[in-house]
């Protein structure tokens, strides 16, 4: 039997100073996977990239091309192969990406989109206490009826950081999937870099708005529906079904791709008025400022002494939370 | 204008292809779960293939028509009576104002019936289909199943419903129900060596694995695989187990999913992005296939294929959901 009979690597182009190698894998006769490195890494530098080589591809309007879907260290490329086929769509990849041959060139739009969030709030508080009610009692992510103490002892700090740590970096979006509108973001400063396990079972039901951590990413649930992530709060409004408020009159997301998060705190009390600002009065405005990320900046800042000391420090607390915390 | 008496165990209003360009807002393309029996039944009543018809799954179905129209059944055979009267799947029938279509259970093959009426169901496209997710709840006719007292208005047809009644398929263009499925599938995007061993992959292509009864619109659930079917000990930074892999986005539909030792095929409403590897694509020809595969009974069979042959089916597919299948 031939050996190469399950190979799906239809091409590949070599590591450079500025980026890794880049594989091209078959994933279905309307599907090509591009992928950064052959060893797995979640590196926001990848997402950049693969963002900005992303919007490059969009803008050429491929015919044929029916969408991409950019995750943190691939992309997927939905095509229709009766109108182009995997190899013309490699040679496009290989064009965009060679357009960029160095890091200084990775220049990403990125708007940055300031939410407000109620920490602790009742409706998040009520998923957790139907999770012990219903799923699973004994829960050990569950101290004091919430999830908010297990986070902060996760990563050996407090409550009170915990939430600084939230509050205190941009959140970027590699890219959405999975639930409608949903959105995974990562912590830009790793200094507010809170990693923790998600609930094992999951939830049955979260509330629209409710915020929550897995493993190292935060997401705030579109629409009410099970889940997985450790709750801490509530935000307003980033989905309508019905398109009403101006914000959403191009669909139902508000999200983009590239787009940075910023926390805001505030009462509940301000987080509900807004749900009704947005959904029935639809006149809230919402605080999105348009801007960029240039990929050499943010890799001169984030390995510079001063960042990389505070990066070490949380991972010693890090190490110290994990041995205390228990397993889900 | 149809008014339904009995939504029986899952019936949707579905098009095809669906929902497309929306993988990376969480949004999978849903769609008929078996696009050659919508289309066919389409094309029997003068529609376009991809027209809004109603996709039964396990029967029970019953709603009475309120204005004198053509119908099509096609996909399996439920044993549709029209005024408690046998009528016969796959052709054209005419039906009057007052009577009533009544599905039985599913039949001996296949899993879902599929019913289109001249100009299709007139429900509103949302981001540019018809198509109920029910996973999602949105989409369709409200975004969920029919149930009794529903009101479904149907669109206004090209030419006269009565055109078209007594139309027949050629034989040859009825598809063929067994027990035993076969999809033909592309390996990717995660296969031997890197993520599965070769074996492991024999395994997957040679095994007839059983649709687990936890299967659904989102995932058809197969039996579990074994051990030595991956190349790696571990998930490495995606997890603990070899399945895992760092969140990337599932090719749907027709990804397979390797989710701990389990494989599930993600179909209409499956999940866009996740954190488990993916180790074949059933080819975008066969998808209808999976769809009339019942759970719990029936058999999945994987054949090897290649890029070639994959878009072949697609053209061949097309020409099949023409008017060039009619008599």
């Amino acid at each position: 039997m031939n050996k190469e009979k399950y190979n799906v690597i239809l091409d590949a182009i070599p590591e450079t100073k500025a980026r890794l190698e880049i594989l091209f894998r078959q994933a279905g006769d309307g599907f090509l996977q591009v992928e950064y490195g052959r060893k797995q890494r979640a590196a926001l530098q990848d997402s950049f990239r693969m963002l900005a080589i992303n919007d490059i591809i969009l803008t050429k309007k491929i015919k044929g091309l029916i969408e991409t879907v950019p995750g943190i260290r691939t992309n997927l490329l939905h095509f229709d192969p009766e109108v182009i086929t995997n190899k013309a769509l490699i040679d496009i990849v290989k064009e965009a990406e060679n357009s960029m041959p160095a890091i200084d060139k990775v220049v990403l739009k990125s708007r940055i989109i300031h939410l407000p969030i109620a920490f602790e709030d009742s409706e998040t508080k009520k998923a957790v206490e139907k999770y012990q009610k219903e799923v699973r009692p004994d829960a050990p992510n569950i101290i004091n009826n919430y999830n908010i103490e297990y986070i902060a002892m996760c990563n050996g700090v407090t409550v009170e950081e915990t939430k600084k740590m939230i509050l205190g970096t941009n959140w970027f979006d590699s890219g959405g999937g999975f639930w409608p509108g949903g959105a995974f973001l990562w912590p830009m400063d790793p200094r507010c870099a809170l990693v923790v396990p998600k609930y094992n079972p999951p939830r049955t039901w979260t509330p629209e708005g409710a915020v929550g951590i897995g493993g190292p990413c935060v997401f705030t649930y579109t629409t009410p529906t099970g889940g997985g992530y450790q709750l801490f709060g509530r935000t307003i409004p980033t989905f309508q079904f019905a398109c009403k408020h101006p914000v959403f009159k191009d669909g139902p997301f508000l999200y983009r791709n590239a787009d940075r998060v910023r926390f805001h705190e505030t009462t509940e009390k301000e987080v509900n008025k807004i749900y009704k600002h947005v959904h029935e009065k639809i006149d809230y405005k919402y605080q999105i400022e348009e801007g960029e990320i240039k990929a050499e900046e943010y890799i001169n800042w984030y390995n510079s002494e001063e960042v990389q000391k505070g990066k070490k420090e949380l991972e010693a607390k890090q190490a110290i939370g994990v041995q205390k915390a228990p397993r889900l | 204008m149809l008014q339904i008496k009995n939504g029986g165990i899952e019936t949707l209003v579905e098009d095809w292809p669906g929902r497309l360009g929306y993988l990376g807002k969480g949004m999978s393309a849903s769609g008929a779960f078996d696009n050659v029996g919508l289309g066919l039944a389409n094309i029997l009543v003068g529609n376009s293939f991809g027209e809004a018809g109603l996709e039964i799954t396990g029967g029970f179905f019953e709603a009475q028509f309120g204005i004198d129209t053509a119908i099509a059944v096609t996909g399996s055979d439920m044993k549709p009576v029209l005024n408690e009267k046998a009528i016969p799947m796959w052709e054209t029938i005419s039906v009057s104002k007052g009577d009533i279509i009544k599905f039985s259970h599913i039949g001996e093959f296949g899993f879902r019936s599929y019913l289109a009426v001249a100009g299709g169901i007139n429900v509103p496209e949302y981001l540019g289909s018809k198509s109920t997710c029910i996973f999602g709840s949105y989409g369709g006719f409200k975004g969920r199943k029919l149930a009794a007292k529903d009101e479904l208005v149907f669109g206004k047809p090209d030419d006269e419903p009565s055109d078209s009644t007594g139309r027949k398929l050629k034989k040859e263009a009825v598809p063929t129900y067994k027990r035993e499925w076969i999809l033909r599938a592309m390996p990717g995007a995660n296969t031997s060596p890197d993520y599965a061993s070769e074996k492991g992959m024999d395994h997957l292509f040679e095994h007839t694995f059983k649709i687990q009864h936890t299967s659904n619109r989102s995932a058809y659930r197969l039996e579990e695989l074994p051990d030595n079917f991956f190349a790696r000990s571990d998930g490495g930074v995606g997890g603990s187990h070899p399945s895992n892999i760092i969140d990337h986005a599932y090719a749907i539909r027709g990804a397979l999913n390797i989710c701990g030792n389990t494989p599930i095929l993600l179909i209409a409403d499956g999940p866009t992005l996740g954190g488990y590897m993916c180790a074949l694509n059933v080819i975008n020809a066969d998808l209808w296939k999976i769809g009339q595969g019942t759970p719990g009974r029936d058999f999945i069979k994987f054949k090897l294929t290649n890029q070639e042959e994959a878009t072949e089916a697609r053209i061949n597919q097309k020409k099949l959901l023409s008017e060039a299948s009619l008599l």
